[in-house]
């Protein structure tokens, strides 16, 4: 049994403590808004925060999460509101939308140490994410909404 | 149809006289009435409150639209929202956008599928929209008057309601919706005219951005059934290869594993979660059958395309003019050779699909641009007659083109039946890539013949490719001498320079058992590079400026024209830029729409940065300028991503690029600012998923050359050791 906080959640799951969180989120937690992109730690889409840092849950495993805090897209904010995401929203960024939690993510843990990011802050941070549709742009344009609405 | 012939009737009847009325009417009876497109037999999309099929309206008053289109990020169902909405005559929020399943109002002719490709989201069914929206918006209010006992020239209606207003009266379009489900579909139903549409021509903001912020926007891959096991593929490395056989107990060990399901060109391995499936398909022992494939390498493969650009066969697809007098009679002639790799869709959301068998019904929720291909796939792998499939198309985590292939549908299908319970099926990255379906690779070479002046006076292009539809829809195809629709595009009748009136195009087909079909563009995406490109070295060449060049050979075609003038007026062409700095420009028309990039960019030591890019698209009309400057965006950084690094190379047979470690995709980084300007010319509606792509590459390398005085000829860039 492995014990992790999920989203403030505590629970208790009967899996191999080699199973990487990303499915151990999907498919025992139901929590789906977390994505697999390419397994490898490339693309970003499965990020998910861990004790408040961005983390590719596809490479972390359960073993090494027991005790600590996860975060994921649908916790992010109880009604889906937080500044990032209603940045998102403004900005009308998602295309396929299939990154855009993985992007979220990322963006909501730079913003909440680096309220004002340079470009180069916001690159450094947001470049292990791909977008295939490119929305780059105006991803670009939301984390800056964000950082001056908040 | 039936509305062309009575228009070009009631014309020529005002303008010839009377004396000709029996031919025209003798020439249009005889041929049956084809159905309209939208109309027809819903088939499984048959509900409550269908008042034409596309549209259904509930007693609550909410519209669901079953449009036919895959919504994979392009924007086309809030688009289609909007259509319905407007001549319909509700409210934007009120339309629920589902898609429909296969069936004839779904499907576009004469292919007979249902498909989303080719840019046809909105150009193809804009205007079946509008008339089923017109046709149920006329039923409702035939409904309502029957209801008030009024005429219905009295009756008004806006925001899903019918009114009367001389008795203060009215009803909701979901009172009279039952009512007006029962009557006859008018034949003729007439639009609003442009002036009265609202919601159109409007940025309205999409409707499935909400829930893809919150996690909540459900995927196929994200679709959980009671019951349900989960499989992952494990696929041949070599496309074409199949399964010769797998060893059971390989997996027998990993704690989770259920079975393994053979599949024509591997296995599938089911377990109690992904995990366990992806460790059991990685640890599977399996053989496939030797391919005469087995040895194929891209090294090869691209000196043959090369020599065939020179010599062998090849179908001719325009001949003006006169090349070869052009040639000897000209001062001059530049000639160059050209080339475009293979390439992968990487959509984000790799392929997979789910499925259940229950009462002898088949259903697949798959993310799929051909429900037909999916639906067959399912049939042909569950072992059921087509007529018991049913298909939910899902939101798709991109498209691209690479959604075409009912190979998901037709494994899943497969598992369904050998399990006995409901499966998800999922490919890893590495065969999402590395089974193909690549956009094919293509040599080029170029002639221009010049007079005295430096004027072009003849225009020589021949590419050598794999045909696209050679394999897919080979009926196409079957006659010798055939040329591949996607081999010409933007050279064809879509390539409107002059070239003093001496043209010659030319596609060799060769055939590689590589497995190639449509990426987002096709062959606009080569044939782009390779024309603007060599425009661009025929303007150096005769010292001419590079918009002055096309604007010389568009002189006789004022869309066009403007166009490039747009671009070029927008992006300050012929202005001074920072230090460092240069443009470079390039104009493509592909899928109805002109599209014209002026791409700013700098060039230290072997790092390229591209710092900005004007788009001008001509698209002819529009349903929602903020969807298509996000396709516009989009469009570039998928062109610029192709250019920088995206090249799949075969050795051995397999790819050797299957994941994003090897096969590099643009990031936030790279991106560009990119200023979109949409001329609306009122000319027929062109597309605008795929025409901001092909002219990327070539303003940006055009714009390199500006910068250092080398020309690229042939894509990615890292080829050529350049860097972003």
């Amino acid at each position: 049994m492995i014990e992790l906080t999920v989203n403030g959640h505590a629970h208790r799951l009967d899996a191999s403590p080699d199973m990487p969180l990303l499915w151990a989120l999907r498919d025992l937690l139901d929590l789906t808004g977390t994505k697999y992109g390419c397994g490898i730690a490339q693309c970003g889409a499965c990020t998910v925060h861990l004790d408040g840092e961005p983390v590719r849950s596809c490479q972390t495993k359960l073993a090494d999460v027991a005790g600590k805090q996860v975060t994921t897209i649908e916790g992010l904010h109880p009604e889906g509101r937080h500044p990032v995401q209603l940045a998102w929203v403004a900005e009308q960024v998602p295309q396929c939308g299939y990154c855009q939690s993985g992007q979220i993510m990322s963006a909501a843990a730079l913003l909440a140490r680096t309220p004002r990011p340079t470009e180069e802050q916001v690159a450094e941070a947001m470049d292990g994410h791909i977008c295939r549709c490119g929305t780059y742009q105006r991803i670009k344009a939301a984390i800056h909404h964000a950082a001056i609405q908040s | 149809m039936d509305g062309m012939i009575e228009t070009s009737r009631r014309l020529f009847l005002g303008a010839t006289g009377a004396a000709l009325l029996v031919p025209v009417i003798a020439r249009a009876q005889p041929a049956p009435a084809p159905t309209p497109p939208g109309m027809g037999d819903p088939g499984p999309n048959r509900g409550p409150g269908q008042v034409v099929p596309f549209i259904r309206i509930a007693a609550d008053n909410s519209v669901t639209l079953l449009t036919p289109v895959t919504e994979m990020g392009q924007g086309t169902h809030t688009a289609h929202a909007q259509i319905i909405a407007d001549e319909l005559g509700c409210a934007f929020e009120a339309v629920r956008v589902e898609v429909g399943q296969p069936a004839l109002p779904w499907r576009r002719q004469p292919a007979n599928e249902q498909s989303s490709g080719a840019s046809f989201g909105i150009r193809f069914w804009h205007d079946p929209l509008r008339r089923s929206a017109a046709a149920a918006r006329e039923m409702l209010v035939a409904a309502a008057a029957q209801r008030l006992g009024v005429p219905m020239a009295e009756l008004a209606v806006a925001e899903g309601r019918v009114s009367h207003a001389a008795s203060n009266r009215a009803v909701t379009f979901g009172e009279v919706a039952e009512a007006a489900a029962q009557l006859p579909i008018p034949a003729q139903p007439v639009v609003k005219p442009p002036a009265e549409r609202r919601l159109t021509r409007q940025p309205l903001m999409r409707k499935d951005i909400p829930a893809k912020v919150t996690g909540a926007q459900r995927y196929a891959s994200d679709i959980k059934l009671p019951g349900m096991v989960y499989a992952v593929a494990r696929l041949s490395p070599v496309p074409r290869a199949e399964l010769d056989g797998f060893d059971r107990a390989s997996v027998a060990s990993i704690p989770g594993v259920l079975d393994v399901v053979p599949l024509r060109r591997g296995a599938a391995v089911v377990a109690t979660n992904t995990w366990a499936a992806i460790e059991g398909a990685k640890a599977l022992s399996i053989r496939f059958k030797a391919t005469p494939e087995d040895g194929l390498s891209t090294e090869a493969m691209m000196r043959t395309l090369r020599q065939r650009t020179r010599t062998g066969e090849a179908a001719r697809y325009r001949n003006e003019g006169d090349i070869n007098a052009a040639a000897a009679n000209g001062a001059r002639v530049i000639e160059a050779d050209y080339e475009a790799p293979y390439l992968a869709h990487a959509c984000m959301e790799t392929e997979n699909a789910t499925a259940r068998l229950e009462n002898g019904i088949l259903e697949l929720w798959v993310p799929t641009q051909n429900q037909d291909w999916a639906l067959q796939g399912a049939a042909r792998g569950a072992g059921v007659d087509a007529a018991h499939v049913r298909v939910h198309t899902t939101i798709a985590g991109g498209g691209f083109g690479r959604r075409f292939m009912g190979e998901v549908s037709e494994q899943v299908a497969q598992c369904v039946r050998h399990m006995g319970r409901p499966v998800k099926l999922i490919w890893l990255r590495e065969d999402d890539i590395g089974q193909g379906w690549f956009r094919p690779a293509a040599a080029a070479r170029l002639r221009a013949s010049l007079d005295a002046q430096g004027n072009p006076t003849g225009f020589n292009f021949r590419t050598a490719a794999q045909s696209i539809f050679a394999e897919l829809r080979p009926a196409l195809m079957a006659r010798p001498g055939t040329v591949d629709i996607f081999a010409a595009q933007s050279v064809a009748t879509d390539h409107r320079y002059r070239w003093g009136g001496n043209i010659r195009a030319e596609w060799a087909r060769v055939d590689f058992q590589m497995p190639v079909y449509i990426w987002r563009s096709v062959g606009s995406s080569q044939n782009g590079f390779f024309v603007e490109s060599f425009v661009d070295e025929v303007a150096h060449a005769t010292s001419k400026d590079p918009l002055e060049m096309r604007r010389q050979l568009l002189a006789h075609d004022r869309r066009a024209l403007n166009v490039v003038n747009t671009v070029a007026e927008r992006a300050g062409w012929g202005t001074s830029l920072p230090a460092g700095r240069h443009r470079g420009i390039a104009y493509v028309e592909s899928y109805g729409s002109l599209c014209a990039h002026v791409a700013e960019v700098s060039v230290t030591g072997n790092r390229v940065k591209v710092h900005r890019v004007v788009v001008a698209i001509d698209c002819g009309d529009f349903v929602n300028p903020n969807t298509i400057a996000a396709q516009m965006e989009g469009s570039v950084v998928m062109g610029l991503s192709a250019m920088m690094g995206e090249k799949v190379t075969l050795k051995d047979g397999r790819a050797e690029q299957v994941n994003f470690d090897a096969y590099p995709v643009a990031r936030l980084s790279h991106a560009p600012q990119v200023e979109t300007h949409i001329i609306a010319s009122g000319e027929a509606m062109g597309g605008v998923g795929e025409p901001g792509v092909p002219p990327l590459a070539p303003a940006v390398c055009n714009a390199i050359f500006a910068a250092t005085g080398r020309r690229i000829r042939s894509l990615p860039l890292a080829d050529h050791g350049l860097s972003f």
